[in-house]
This record gives C-alpha cells, structure tokens and sequence, in this order.
C-alpha cells in the first residue's frame, strides 16, 4: 500500500466533506433554535437539486446565480414549513420526530411525483482534472469545496457579526433570557429554520452537478449530517467541521482496507464511542 | 380513562370488519384482475414505478383491442398494484391483499429479492402464478414451481458476454466488479466471478457500495489500485452506474468497461456523460431507440415516453414482455386456470418484444421457470446505443 | 411514595385508580381480538390483525421505556435478535418453537443488559442518537456479516411454521392468530399491571424529573435498565412470533423503517397512557391498509395525515377526548382564560 494511495484516499474523504458539513450546520442549527430534530432536513437538499436541475440544466441560468436561486427558494420552503408546521413544536422532541417524519414522506412522494423517478443528469459547470504530485483532484471537487467554505465562513459571519445572527446565538443559548431581552422568538425560530433548510439546499445544489438528482437522494447526507454533528458536538460551528473532515477521513481511508458495510458501521461506532466518552461531541460545549 | 383505549379498540375493529365485509359491486363484463407488486417509493422506486408502468402499457393495448379473448369469453383486464416499500413484511401484507381479498390468480411483477421471497410464502401454498424480475438466486426452483422470473439475470448473461469479450477482445485479462450490497448486488457479482473464473480471467476487484452512495472516489481508489484491465459495473442501477462511469474516468480509468446488469442505458449516457460513457458494453438492457429493434418496440418507446416523459428501462419492457407472454398463454389454454396456463407456458416459443422467447433454466435452477430471449450485446457509441452481437440461449438454438 | 397530589404538575390519572379496572380494560382487548374470527375469517384481515397484535406487543413494549424517558430506537434490533436466534435454533439445531419462543427472547434479553447499559450512560437526545447508531451496527451486522448464519442480503428463508403442541397444529392463519392474540394479551395484562403498581408510578416519576426522583431515593438506573431489558424481552418474543410467521428473515425487517412506524404507533397513539400504543397500532396499521387502494399516492397521504394528526392531537390520540373537552370548558368560561388558566391539566 504506497503512501500516494493513502493520501488519495485521505484526499477523497476529505473531498465532500465541507457540504456535508453545509448539511450538518443546517440541522444542529435548527437544533440549537428550535430544540428539534427535523427528519425532513435531506429533502430540503434534495430540493436544492431540484431546483439547480430545473433553472441551471433546463432553463440555462447561471450555475452560481442558479445556486443562489436555490439557497433563497429553499429557505423560504423552510420558513413556510417552520411557520405551517413546526412552530408549535418548539421544545417538544417526540411530536417534531413525528411531524418531520411526515413531511419527509409528503416531500419525497410529492417529488417523485412531480419530477418523475429516474435519476437526472445536471451537466458539469466545471470540468477537468488537476494532477499534482501524483495525486488526482477533479476540478469540480475543487470548485465546490471552495464554494461550500464560503457558505460556512459566511454562515460564521452572520452568526457573529448580523443583529439577526447574534438573536439567533441568543435564542440558541437560553431562549427565556432571550425572550426577556425583547428578541422576538417567532421570528428568530422561522428564520432559523429557514437559514437551516437554505444550507441544506445550497448544499444540494453544489452536488447536483456531481451526482445528478432524484427524489430519495436526501436519504445519505442527512445520515452523514447526524455522525457529524454528534461527533463535533450538537450546536457547535468549528466542530461541525471538525466532525465532517473526520467522518471523511475515516470513510476515505476505511473503503481502501474494508467493505462498505464495515465503513458504514466504523461511522456508527464512531457515534458510540464519542457519546460515551464525550457526549457533548468533540468541541461541543454551549 | 383507562377504559376507553380498550373500548375504541373494540369499536375500531368491529368497524374494520364492517367495511371489510362489504362486497364490491358485481360486475357486468368479466374481469380479469392482476396484481402488480413492487417498490413505489423510496429509493428503489423506479424499479417499481417501470413494472406498474409497462404493465399499464400491456394492459391498456388489449383493453383498446376490446378486451382478452379467452376461450368463449372476453375479459377486461384490470390492474391492482401495490407499493411495498422495498419492505418482506409488507410485501407478505401485499401480496395476502391481493391474493385473498382482490382475488389474483396472477401476480406479473415484482422486484427487490428479498421481497420475492416474502411473497413466495403467500402465493405458492395458493398456486398463484408469480412473475417477478428479481435477480435471487434462490428465487425460482422446483419447489416453488409457479414462479417464473420475467427478465434475463445475470446467471443466463454473464457467461455469453463474457465468452464474447474474450473472443473479441483477448488482451483484456483482469476484469474488476462492482455491485451494491444487497441481494441482487451480491448474486450478480457472484455470477460474473463464476463466469471470469471459467473462462480464464484474473478477478482483479470484486466489490459492494451501500446502495444510495454517490461518491464513489473511494471505492474506486481501492479498485484502480489493482489495475484492472476492464470495469464492470456489474448490478449498479443506472444513476450510480453512470456516477461509477463517470468518476472512473476522472481518475484516470480509460479502459473498456460493461455493465452486465444494465437497465436503462439512455440514463447513463445523460449521467456519466458522452466521454465516459462511450464504449459500455452492456449485455441485458434493450435500447427502444436503437436502429437494430423492431417497429413495435421503437412504438412501445415512443407511446411510453408520450405518457410518462421518461424514457422506458428494461425494465418496463420486461414487464410488457411478461402480460404478453402470460395473456397469450392464456389464449393458447384456452382458459384462466393456472393450471392449463402453466403447461401452455412452457410448450413453445412466444413471439414478444424481445424476439423469440422461450422457458428454460433447468441446469442452473432446476426448473424451467427462466424467461430466455436473444442475449442483445450493446455498446454505447457517442452517446447513442448500438446493437453489436446476439446470443443465443441453447434453448433457443434449435 | 406517590407524588403528592398538591404540587403543580397532578400525578398520572394512574395514581388515583384502584387496581381492579386497567384488567377491565385487558379483557375488552381480550374480548375483541376473540370475537375477530368470528365475524371474518378472510385470509387478509387476519393477516392484518396478526400483525397488529404483534405490532402491539413492540408498541407496548416501547412505550414502557418511553414512559422512563428512554426513546429506544434499538427497540426493533431486538426483536430482529429473538427472530434469528429461534429461527437458527429450530432450522439448525431442531430444537422446537415452543422452546426458541422463550429462548429467543432470553437472548434478545440478555444482549439488551451489556447494549442498554451503555446506552443509559447517556439520556435525551443522546440517548435516542446512541440507541440509533447500535440499531444500525446491529442491521448491518444481519445484512453483511456472518452471512452462513444470517443469510447476508439475501436473507434467511424456509423458516417452518411453529411445531405442534399437544395435539394442535398451527398451520393456518388462524391459528396463528390465536397464538400471537394469547401472546399480546398476556403481554398487555403484564403492562398494565406493571403500569399500575409501585413500579409504574416510580417509573413514571422518573419520566417527569428523574434528578428529583432520585434525591427521593429512586435508584433510576436501575429502573431504566429494567425497563430496557424487560421491554427488550418482549421484542425478542414478538421476533419469534414474526420468523415462524413469515417465514423469512431479511435485515430490512429491522432497519429504521420498521421502527420509525412503531415510534408513529405510539406517539400518535400518546405516551401518556398504556392505552395509547393500542388506539395508535391499531387505526395508523388500518389507515395504511387503506392507503393501499392509493398506490402511487399512499405514502404521500400517510405523511400528510402523520403532519395533521399530530397539530391536532399534540398529545396523542388516546387524549383526544380529554384535549377537546378542555379547550370547550376554555371556550366556555372566558373569565377562567383571563385568570390564568391555560391547557395544562
């Protein structure tokens, strides 16, 4: 086994891992807001998919502004869902599991139904491959990386930097002390849900082009989405990231010596094990 | 409080058994009811989306034509398909609906192997003729003599095709494979190993993906590593075989390719893109836009594609395939009992969409329950499918 | 030591019953299930309720847990480990159902000691996420793993039906019918019981504060672990029950589909009663077996009426009566309202 495959190997762990993180920061988000599990967040990415196949593959826009289009449709399928559905659920785990559970299937069916149930194809916005050091990265790869750490960083800043962002933060902390200090938790709950599902969407986007678009494609990210976040820690930013790049290498460099199924139950085991020694994840702290 | 639970209960099934009990109106014509069973949802829906679909297609032709003429009587025919989610238990649940309450004597169509077996437990016992296109081995055998799998499996086309690669391409020693990891998956890559193997190939990769995996660097790293002479995306379905395809071929793999349990070929063309398309050969799928097919199948594609905007599989071609075969079966019966229609199945050859189509089987399940049609050899060429060789099926050959 | 009745959140409606009626209630469901053959013996509907009892028994079980706080959502990996221990038992070693029945769910039982002792190291989302992550080792494990005893993705088939057992044959449906229906009753009059004794109060106590409950001396491990086990014994059973009734074992008879739907059962059904599970299994299985007819549509329909019915019965459908009654008495007496009074009980 060279040490080039294994950096190959690392290399394409590591590939995807910043959208999945987009994916992951979108549901500890509404976790943190709304204390809810939305089992419907890869939907939302599946509509981001959508919504790319449509405008970008058939219609002809431009793949960023497509992207954007994307990221603020979803968004405010998010806050429509948030303010039908979800807002009284704040707080109550169970009846939310139950609602998402239902939303996905209403989402999933009403996508096939709608799209039809074959895959389809997103042509590449960006084609070609780099070649350095006897290391094979697709320029694709690259461009969508590079685009989901802006959206992360951008993320970042708003949580820190924006008055609707430093709510957000407020509400996530201590929602009472926040309702006290005049933030209008409505608000702050349908625009978190809202920023949640646009991440999702985003992401869905940026990986359209890479893996074409089909009603069950939300299934796999959000699976990946829980390992990361329970890994980095519910609610934590940098240990989203941390949790992505991790589970990334693990299955990057898991694949070359075992089968999938073996990868897949190294995730999981993963999960055990960082519940166990550090349940709040490994950067969780809030 | 507490009792109210035990009593809603009681009343909810005493309703249930109220509304069970009421029976459907009488008819005026006869009708001929035939299920259809398949995943309708999840990730898996295509599959059964493309059974109901040609099934549909079928039966709506004879309907039109003023119904199935049977012995003295005429018969509309009418479709019940249910979803089952890619589920045993509630394939089990199904296929009881449709065999004790909608009352099939006939269920054409099914897919996802576990859940054939599942039915199996129900239809069997009640002689119920099952078709299906699930690729278990454990599917058909003599103890479960009447169900018949509908489409070529990749036990009756490994073999041929890899017996033509070798004759026609000689320098290719080392073949890797991979499937998903599941029923089919594994069965199909155990017949392409069995069938390397025979012929005097180097098994180079004989992998498994979890199915819904899109990002196939990783598997592909592994693979390539062993230097493959020719990939084969083995029982990949058509969105991920097109991803393996295309992903191979950014890494580096320029090498021939096959995909010896392809279904639909217009799909991987738009996914894996002309340049890593080209050059597939694939040894199951039929191509209804192909130059090579008859009139009737270039019809049946553009009916299909008229009503559901998507271009048909192989697998909805399978199914149309399988009501033509068991509704001209019944004619030749001269009856609807399952009987007569199974000995008139396998007295001779039907004329159908795939050509000459004959029951057979035997020597690899120990009964003659295996659809065997001209094994169609394909190779994509600048994103269009072109029909190359044909094999035959020894039954056939007489 | 119930909770006094004087603090603000009253005690569970339990606390004020005698113990007499909840077996009322038993027999009602006893009384039901019998008269079923009575009025039908289509294959179909027996099938149907086959299956909802045997739903039933995982409802009820899963509830239990519910009940301390536990949302186990490795309920069904261990009817998944009752249903291959016995059908392994009998298929390989001979031995007869009647013993694999117990024998399947002591296994079930016995894992369910090392698995929910780790998993009770952590509660509340935590614990629903690390009971998730064992639930999938364990369905990846049946589907990839020691394939010359599980079957791998093809599954394990050719399980027979239960043996005889003193002269009676439990060939047909009916008769399987009968046996889960004795299964599911029994196991309802345990829970019920169980629900109305010491250790359902204690249970519940745990469920509303468990750091309070144990300053009162409640060793709260100890009861979550026992309603793990006890909860998991009972899925191992219906496991047995279910190998030897289909027929056929496949890992994706205890993936998350299966048990998402038990959690739907029993949330929709409401968490707060032992009754709950029974309304929820028994109209959500209905419901689905009429959604059929909609084919292409049934699984859109299904999630439209999970998202409705759970905004208009937040607390299950077992409160129903009791929501609606109170939002009348609201309506009624607007002076109330101004006072203060809200929907808490």
């Amino acid at each position: 086994m060279s040490i080039d495959l294994l950096v190959q190997a690392l290399l394409n762990g590591f590939g995807l891992a910043m959208v999945y993180v987009l994916v992951a920061l979108g549901l500890t988000l509404i976790f943190s807001i709304l204390e809810i599990i939305n089992f419907a967040h890869g939907e939302f990415y599946m509509l981001g998919g959508y919504v790319t196949y449509y405008v970008y593959a058939l219609f002809g826009l431009n793949y960023f502004a497509t992207l954007g289009l994307a990221i603020v449709t979803v968004g405010l399928a998010g806050v429509v869902a948030e303010r039908l559905i979800f807002h009284d659920l704040r707080g109550k785990a169970l009846n939310a599991f139950i609602v998402s559970l239902g939303l996905l299937w209403v989402m999933q069916a009403g996508a096939q139904l709608a799209f039809g149930v074959l895959d389809k194809p997103v042509p590449s916005a960006f084609s070609g491959i780099v070649r350095m050091l006897g290391l094979v990265i697709s320029l694709e790869r690259l461009v969508v990386t590079v685009c989901a750490i802006v959206l992360i960083v951008g993320l970042y800043l708003f949580l820190r930097l924006s008055r609707p962002g430093r709510a957000m933060r407020a509400v996530a902390q201590d929602a009472d002390v926040a309702a006290l200090q005049g933030v209008n938790i409505e608000a702050v709950s349908a625009l978190g849900f809202g920023v949640g599902c646009a991440l999702a969407g985003g992401a869905g986007g940026l990986l359209a082009p890479l893996f074409a678009v089909s009603p069950a494609m939300g299934a796999l990210p959000v699976v990946k989405a829980f390992i990361i976040i329970i890994v980095g820690g519910m609610g934590s930013l940098p240990g989203a990231v941390l949790g992505g790049l991790l589970l990334g290498g693990v299955e990057g460099l898991g694949t070359l010596f075992m089968g999938s199924a073996a990868v897949n139950i190294l995730g999981f085991l993963m999960v055990i094990v960082v519940l166990l020694v550090r349940p709040r994840g490994l950067v969780g702290g809030a | 409080m507490r009792i109210r639970g035990g009593t809603a209960a009681v009343v909810i099934m005493a309703l249930a058994a109220a509304v069970g009990t009421a029976t459907p109106g009488a008819t005026q014509d006869k009708t001929l009811t035939i299920g259809v069973l398949g995943p309708l949802s999840g990730g898996a829906a295509s599959y059964g989306v493309e059974l109901v679909r040609g099934a549909e297609m079928k039966v709506e032709e004879i309907n039109k034509a003023g119904g199935l003429k049977v012995g003295n009587d005429v018969y509309r025919i009418k479709l019940v398909s249910y979803d089952h989610k890619a589920l045993a238990a509630d394939a089990a649940t199904a296929a009881n609906k449709l065999v004790f309450q909608d009352k099939v004597k006939y269920i054409i169509g099914n897919a996802v192997g576990a859940t054939c077996n599942a039915v199996q437990t129900v239809t069997e016992p009640e002689k119920v003729l099952f078709s299906f296109v699930c690729w278990g081995t454990n599917n058909l055998g003599p103890d479960k003599p009447h169900s018949f799998r509908a489409m070529l499996s990749q036990w009756e086309v490994a073999e041929p095709f890899y017996r033509w690669v070798k004759d026609k391409h000689p320098q290719i020693k080392r073949v890797a494979a991979i499937s998903p990891n599941d029923t089919s998956g594994k069965d199909t890559n155990t017949a392409v190993v069995k069938a390397l193997k025979g012929l005097g190939f180097e098994v180079a990769a004989d992998e498994y993906y979890e199915r819904g995996t899109k990002d196939f660097y990783p598997i592909l790293t592994k693979i390539l590593a062993t230097k493959p002479d020719m990939l084969d995306v083995a029982a990949a379905p058509p969105g991920e075989a097109g991803l393996i395809l295309k992903q191979a071929r950014e890494l580096g793999f320029k090498g021939p390719k096959g995909w010896t349990a392809g279904v639909n070929p217009v799909t991987v063309i738009g996914i894996a893109g002309k340049e890593a398309a080209e050059g597939v050969w694939s040894p199951a799928n039929i191509n209804v836009k192909s130059d090579f097919v008859s009139a009737t199948v270039r019809r049946f594609g553009e009916e299909y594609e008229r009503r559901y905007k998507e271009v048909p599989g192989v697998i909805a071609v399978a199914n149309y395939a399988a009501f033509d075969v068991f509704t001209k079966a019944m004619q030749d019966a001269r009856s609807l009992d399952t009987d007569k229609v199974l000995a008139a199945l396998t007295q001779k050859p039907f004329d159908t969409v795939w050509g000459k189509l004959v029951l057979g089987g035997k020597e690899t399940y120990g009964i003659d329950r295996q659809f065997l049609y001209p094994v169609v050899i394909s190779e994509i060429r600048d994103g269009k499918v072109v029909d190359i060789a044909q094999v035959l099926p020894t039954a056939l050959k007489k | 030591m119930a909770p006094s009745s004087s603090k603000a959140a009253s005690p569970p409606p339990a606390a004020r019953r005698g113990a007499g009626a909840p077996a009322a209630g038993v027999a009602l469901v006893a009384l039901a299930a019998a008269t079923l053959p009575l009025v039908t013996r289509d294959s179909y509907y027996l099938d149907v309720a086959t299956t909802i009892l045997m739903n039933l028994t995982l409802t009820m079980s899963f509830r239990l847990q519910v009940s301390t706080g536990q949302i186990n959502m490795a309920h069904i990996s261990f009817m998944g480990i009752g249903a291959y221990a016995s059908a392994l038992l009998v298929t390989r070693v001979g031995l007869s159902f009647w013993a694999t029945l117990w024998i399947g769910a002591l296994v079930a039982a016995a894992l369910a000691v090392p698995i929910g002792s780790v998993a009770l190291r952590v509660s509340g989302p935590y614990y629903f996420l690390i009971t998730f992550a064992f639930s999938e080792v364990v369905r990846l494990v049946f589907n990839n793993f020691l394939e010359g005893w599980f079957g791998g993705p093809s599954g394990l088939v050719g399980i027979p039906k239960p043996d005889r057992l003193l002269g009676l044959a439990f060939e047909g449906k009916l008769e399987l019918y009968g046996l889960m229906a004795v299964l599911c009753v029994g196991v309802a009059l345990a829970f019920v019981r169980l629900e109305y004794s010491r250790f359902g109060l204690t249970a519940s106590a745990i469920r509303q504060a468990d750091l309070l409950a144990e300053t009162l001396g409640v060793d709260v491990f100890r009861y979550k672990l026992t309603t793990f086990v006890l909860g998991s014994f009972v899925a191992g059973l219906a496991g047995v029950f279910f190998a030897h009734f289909r027929q056929v074992l496949h890992s994706s008879d205890f993936g998350l589909e299966p048990m998402v739907l038990l959690v739907v059962f029993t949330v929709i059904g409401g968490t707060g009663s032992v009754w709950g599970p029974v309304v929820g299994t028994v109209l959500m299985t209905i419901a689905g077996e009429l959604l059929r007819e909609l084919h292409h549509y049934e699984i859109l329909v299904f999630g439209a009426v999970l998202i409705l019915t759970m905004l208009w019965a937040p607390e299950g459908l077992v409160a129903l009566p009791a929501t609606v009654r109170r939002l009348l008495r609201m309506r009624r007496s607007k002076d109330a309202r101004a006072m203060g009074v809200g929907l808490a009980p």
